[in-house]
C-alpha cells in the first residue's frame, strides 16, 4: 500500500502499552546510568575524611583540592598532553592505512576491513597484554635488539610504553572515522588534478588533504576522547607508574577509597570531553 | 457542499458494505472528506482517482488499519467501528502481495485458516481449492521467493479468497504486472469475483482498469466523491469537469458564460442554467467532426486553423488552434484520407449532445 | 569506484602500519604455546602447557564459567527488555521516540571507568558489590543501548505490510508479533545476541569495579594476572577468547551475513 502519513491519532489510546514497553529499558537506564552519574556530581560535593569515612556535607573542598593541589594539576595536564600525543601518533599511523583500505575494492578491501575491524572485537586486556610481551625487557623488541648488538631499551612500565600501546589500540576507531569521512574523495578529482599539471606530492597537499579534513577532526576528536579516558592500557602498560585520570580514579575509588576525589576526577573528564567537542563543533562550523 | 452520492440500484436496506460520512484528517489536512456510498452485495466496486486522491485511505480505513477520523463503515448490516482489523472479516490484497516470505505458499494460504482455528480435513481440502482456484496446483511447498511477480500475485489472491471473506479488498493489485499479465490477471480477478459472488472493493489510478473490470466505478479527488456510477455513465454522463476528464480523453475550451450563453470563436453556444463566469466546455475529441457536415440535427461550427498533426496508427490526431485555444480532433484512421497540413483552415463541428459545459475555478 | 592501481609508497607505508595495528594479537599466538615458565619472546621451548593450565587454575576455571554465565544471562535479558522496546519505539511511534531512542542509547557516550565509578557507588549502598545481580544489572547498562539500535533497524527495515496482512488474515496483535514480525526479524535477533554476549564477556572496566574476592569474571582475573604475574597462561586465554569471538562472528555471517546485520 502506498505510505500513509503516521496515525497520530491512536496516540491516546496506545499509551498505556507504550509505557509497559517501555518500562524495563528506561528503568535500568534510570537506575544504571542516570541516578549514578548524577550521584557522582553530588559526591564530588563532600570531602572524605580519613579512610573510607565520608562526611555527606556539601562542601568545596574536594574540588578545591583537585583545582589547587599541584599533583592533580600535573596529572590534569598529563593526560591531556599525552592524549594529544597520542591523537597525532595515531593519526599518522591511521591515515596511510584508511587512504589505501578508501582505494582499494572487492573482497580484499572487505578482508582487510574484517582485518581492522576484528581487534576491536577483543578484549583490551588481550591487546595490552600483547603490547608487554613486545616490549617488555625479555620481549619481541628488546630481544631483537639485543641480538644485533644495540642494548635493552625500557619500553615499558612508562609513558613511551603506554604511548606506543595505546596509539595501537585506537587505531581501529581512527581508521574507521577517517573512512566514514573520505566519502568525498573520489579518484577523478585526484585525476583532474595531476591532469592540470599535479604533482602527487602536490595532489596531496592541495586536494586529498583538504578533502579528507572531515574525517580527520572527526576521528582525532573520537581518538582524544578515547585516549583521555583509557584505563586498562596505561594501568597494565603503565605499571602503576604512569599517572593518568583514569588510573587515578580507579587507585582512589578502589585502593584509598576517596570517592569524593574519584568523583570529581570523573566529572573533570567529563568536562574535558565537553570542551573537546564543543572545540571540534566550532572547527566544524567554521570549516562550512 | 456535500458529497451525496449513493450507489445506483439499492436501496440502503440493500447495500452490504456502507460508508456514512467516512472521514480521515491528518491535523489540517482532509485526506478522505465526508465520504457516502451503498455498495450492494456480490458488486465489484472501484476507487478510481490520481494519487493522494484518497482512495487507499479509504481501503484502509475500510479494512480497519487506518483509524476513521468521523464516519461508519457498516459490513453486513454490523457497525464496524472501532472494531480491529483483525476481527473483521475481511481479505486484503496489497500491491507488494506481502506474502510472508517465511512461509511456503500453502502456508501463506492457510495462513488466514490456521487464525480461525479451522480443523485439518477442512484446512486441507480448503487450501487445495483455493490452490486450484488460482491455478497454482503443484507449486505449493515453494517459497514466495521463488515465484514470479503474477504466480506472487496469485497466492495473495488465494490467500485473501481462501477464508471466505466477506468482503475483498484490493488495493492496486496489479500495479507491479507488466502490461500483457495485467490484462489477463484482470480479467481472472473479476472471473473469480463473479464466480463466487463476493463484494470487492478495488483501487486503481488506472481508468481503463476500472471502466473494463468494474460494475461500479467510484471517482475520486482531493478527498471527496466526485461521482458514481456504471462505466458508461461516467464516460457519457460525467457530473463534474473532473470526472469528464479523467475518464476518457477530452478536448477543453475555457469560455465565459453570461445569461444562459457564451460566446466562442464566433459562436454562440447556449448554457446549462445557473452557470455564470468562467466555464470549461468540453467535448470528446472523436466526435468532433472536421469539414462541413450535412446533418439533420443543428450542430456548432467553428473555424480554425490545423497546428499540429500526429499520426498515432489507429488514430490520426488533429490539434487545431481555434481562437486561440487548442482542441484535439481524433479520426480513426481509414487509410485513404490525405492529412491535412498545418497552418490549413478548417472547420469543426460537433453536435449539442456531445458537449459538456461546467463552472470552472476563476 | 574505477580500478586504480595504488602507488607503492602508499602499499609500503600502509603494509608497515598494517602490521604495526595486528602486532599485538600476531605475538599472542606463539606466545600462547611457549613452555617456558615466565615470558620470553621469542619462546626458548615450545609447548602446551599453559592451555592445560588454564583448566587445572581453579580460579581462571571459576572465573570463565562465571563469564559465560553472566553473558548468557545478561543477552537474554537484553533481547527480553529490548524487544519490546524497540518494538514501542518503531512501530508504536509515541511522541518524543527519537529522543527517547537518543536517551537509551547514552551510555556508550560515557567512559567505562566513570561509568563504573558511578555505579560503584551507588551499587555499594544496596548491597550489590560482589554480586551476581550487580554484574548482571551494570552488564545491562552497556549492552542494551547495543541491543536497541540494532533490533530498531531490523525492525524499521521490515514493511509494516507484513503485519498488516497477518491482521488482515485474523491474527491478533500478539499472534502477528509471534508468527510474523518475530521471524522476520530473525537476522537482527542473531546480530544482537552475538553483539551482546560479546560486549558482556569482554566487558572489564565495569567489572573491576563490581567483582569480589568470591565473585570475578575472566576479563577481571586476566587482568590481575596481567598486572601481578604475566606469564603465557594469559597468551593461552587470549587465544581462546579471540577464537569464541571469531567463532561467534562466523556463526552470524553463516546464518544472516555480517554487513546485513550492522551496516544499514
Amino acid at each position: 500500500m502506498t505510505a500513509t502519513p503516521a496515525d497520530g491519532d491512536d496516540q491516546p489510546r496506545r499509551l498505556p502499552l507504550v509505557v509497559v514497553l517501555l518500562l524495563p529499558i528506561a528503568l535500568v537506564n534510570a537506575l544504571g546510568f542516570v541516578v549514578p552519574t548524577l550521584n557522582l556530581l553530588r559526591m564530588s560535593f563532600f570531602e572524605a575524611q580519613g579512610t573510607g569515612a565520608m562526611q555527606e556535607v556539601f562542601t568545596l573542598a574536594t574540588w578545591q583540592k583537585v583545582f589547587t593541589d599541584s599533583f592533580y594539576a600535573e596529572l590534569i595536564l598529563n593526560s591531556i598532553s599525552t592524549s594529544l600525543l597520542i591523537t597525532v601518533l595515531t593519526l599518522l599511523c591511521s591515515y596511510p592505512i584508511a587512504l589505501y583500505l578508501h582505494r582499494s575494492s572487492g573482497l580484499w578491501r572487505s578482508v582487510l576491513l574484517v582485518l581492522v575491524i576484528a581487534p576491536l572485537l577483543t578484549s583490551a586486556v588481550v591487546r595490552t597484554y600483547g603490547w608487554i610481551v613486545i616490549l617488555f625487557e625479555n620481549g619481541l623488541i628488546n630481544n631483537a635488539l639485543a641480538a644485533v648488538g644495540i642494548g635493552r631499551v625500557r619500553m615499558i612500565f612508562n609513558k613511551t610504553g603506554v604511548t606506543i600501546g595505546l596509539t595501537e589500540i585506537l587505531m581501529p576507531y581512527m581508521i574507521l572515522a577517517l573512512m566514514a569521512g573520505f566519502g568525498k574523495l573520489d579518484a577523478r578529482i585526484e585525476e583532474a588534478a595531476a591532469s592540470l599539471g599535479a604533482s602527487p606530492m602536490r595532489v596531496f597537499r592541495h586536494i586529498v588533504l583538504p578533502l579528507t579534513l572531515p574525517g580527520i577532526a572527526l576521528g582525532s576528536l573520537l581518538c582524544f576522547v578515547l585516549a583521555v579516558s583509557s584505563f586498562i592500557t596505561p594501568k597494565l602498560l603503565g605499571g602503576g607508574r604512569v599517572f593518568l585520570l583514569a588510573t587515578e580514579i580507579y587507585d582512589q575509588a578502589i585502593v584509598t577509597l576517596n570517592w569524593p576525589v574519584a568523583s570529581a576526577l570523573s566529572i573533570l573528564i567529563l568536562l574535558i570531553f565537553g570542551t573537546a567537542l564543543l572545540l571540534y563543533t566550532r572547527a566544524l562550523n567554521a570549516a562550512t | 457542499m456535500s458529497n451525496q452520492e449513493s450507489g445506483a440500484g439499492g436501496k440502503s436496506g440493500d447495500a452490504f458494505l456502507s460508508l456514512r460520512g467516512l472521514t480521515k484528517r491528518y491535523g489540517d489536512f482532509l485526506a478522505v472528506d465526508h465520504m457516502n456510498l451503498e455498495v450492494p452485495k456480490g458488486e465489484l466496486v472501484a476507487f478510481l482517482g490520481p494519487s493522494g486522491c484518497g482512495k487507499t485511505t479509504s481501503l484502509r480505513m475500510i479494512a480497519g488499519l487506518t483509524p476513521q477520523s468521523e464516519g461508519r463503515i457498516i459490513v453486513g448490516g454490523d457497525d464496524l467501528t472501532g472494531v480491529p482489523t483483525y476481527k473483521r472479516d475481511m481479505g486484503l490484497v496489497f500491491q507488494s502481495y506481502a506474502l510472508f516470505p517465511h512461509m511456503s505458499v500453502e502456508r501463506n494460504i492457510g495462513f488466514g485458516l490456521e487464525m480461525r482455528g479451522i480443523a485439518r480435513d477442512e484446512f486441507a481440502n480448503r487450501v487445495r481449492d483455493a490452490v486450484a482456484l488460482v491455478h497454482l496446483t503443484g507449486m505449493e511447498k515453494r517459497r514466495p521467493a521463488q515465484l514470479s511477480g503474477g504466480q506472487q500475485q496469485r497466492v495473495a489472491l488465494a490467500r485473501a479468497l481462501v477464508i471466505r471473506p466477506a468482503i475483498l479488498l484490493l488495493d492496486e493489485p496489479l500495479s507491479n504486472l507488466d502490461a500483457k499479465l495485467r490484462d489477463e490477471m484482470r480479467n481472472e480477478i473479476r472471473d473469480i469475483q463473479k464466480r463466487l459472488g463476493i463484494t470487492a472493493v478495488f483501487v486503481t489510478h488506472d481508468q481503463s482498469e476500472a471502466l473494463t473490470m468494474c460494475d461500479k466505478v467510484v471517482v475520486m479527488n482531493h478527498g471527496r466523491l466526485e461521482q458514481v456510477g456504471a462505466p458508461t455513465e461516467l464516460y457519457e454522463q460525467p457530473r463534474t469537469a473532473f470526472v469528464a476528464g479523467f475518464v476518457g480523453r477530452m478536448s477543453r475550451i475555457r469560455a465565459v458564460a453570461r445569461n444562459g450563453s457564451t460566446a466562442f470563436a464566433g459562436q454562440r453556444l447556449p448554457v446549462p442554467a445557473g452557470l455564470d463566469g468562467p466555464i470549461d466546455i468540453m467535448i470528446r475529441p472523436h466526435r468532433i467532426a472536421i469539414g462541413p457536415v450535412v446533418s439533420e440535427e443543428t450542430r456548432h461550427q467553428v473555424t480554425g486553423t490545423i497546428l499540429r498533426t500526429v499520426f498515432v496508427g489507429d488514430i490520426l490526431q488533429y490539434d487545431v488552434d481555434v481562437a486561440g485555444q487548442i482542441v484535439s480532433v481524433e479520426l480513426s484512421t481509414r487509410g485513404n484520407e490525405s492529412l491535412l497540413k498545418p497552418g490549413a483552415p478548417v472547420s469543426l463541428s460537433w453536435g449539442p449532445r456531445d458537449v459538456y459545459v461546467f463552472g470552472a475555478a476563476p | 569506484m574505477d580500478e586504480r592501481p595504488i602507488s607503492l609508497p602508499l602499499k609500503l607505508l600502509a603494509l608497515t602500519m598494517f602490521i604495526f595495528l595486528l602486532a599485538p594479537l600476531l605475538v599472542v599466538l606463539p606466545i600462547s604455546f611457549s613452555g617456558d615458565n615466565y615470558m620470553i619472546f621469542p619462546p626458548t621451548s615450545w609447548s602446551t602447557r599453559w592451555y592445560g593450565a588454564i583448566f587445572t587454575d581453579a580460579k581462571m576455571a571459576s572465573a570463565f564459567s562465571s563469564s559465560l554465565a553472566l553473558a548468557s544471562v545478561v543477552t537474554l535479558l537484553s533481547l527480553a527488555i529490548g524487544l519490546p522496546a524497540a518494538y514501542a519505539l518503531v512501530r508504536l511511534k509515541p511522541p518524543g521516540a527519537a529522543a527517547l531512542s537518543s536517551f537509551f542509547t547514552a551510555p556508550l557516550l560515557l567512559p567505562t571507568i566513570v561509568l563504573g565509578l558511578a555505579i560503584l557507588i551507588v551499587f555499594s549502598g544496596y548491597g550489590l558489590l560482589g554480586t551476581f545481580q550487580g554484574l548482571i544489572a551494570a552488564h545491562l547498562v552497556v549492552t542494551l543501548p547495543y541491543a536497541i539500535r540494532v533490533l530498531s533497524t531490523a525492525l524499521s527495515t521490515l514493511p509494516i505490510t507484513f503485519e498488516e496482512a497477518a491482521a488482515s488474515l485474523g491474527a491478533s496483535p500478539m499472534t502477528v508479533f509471534r508468527r510474523v514480525t518475530l521471524p522476520m526479524m530473525r537476522s537482527g535477533i542473531i546480530g544482537t545476541t552475538a553483539l551482546c554476549f560479546l560486549v558482556s564477556f569482554d566487558e572489564v572496566v565495569l567489572s573491576l569495579f563490581l567483582t569480589g574476592p568470591r565473585l570475578t569474571t575472566l576479563p577481571v582475573a586476566m587482568f590481575h594476572r596481567v598486572e601481578q604475574q604475566a606469564d603465557p597462561m594469559v597468551a593461552s586465554l587470549s587465544v581462546l577468547l579471540v577464537a569464541l569471538t571469531l567463532a561467534v562472528v562466523l556463526i552470524v555471517d553463516r546464518t544472516s551475513g555480517l554487513a546485513r546485520t550492522f551496516v544499514k
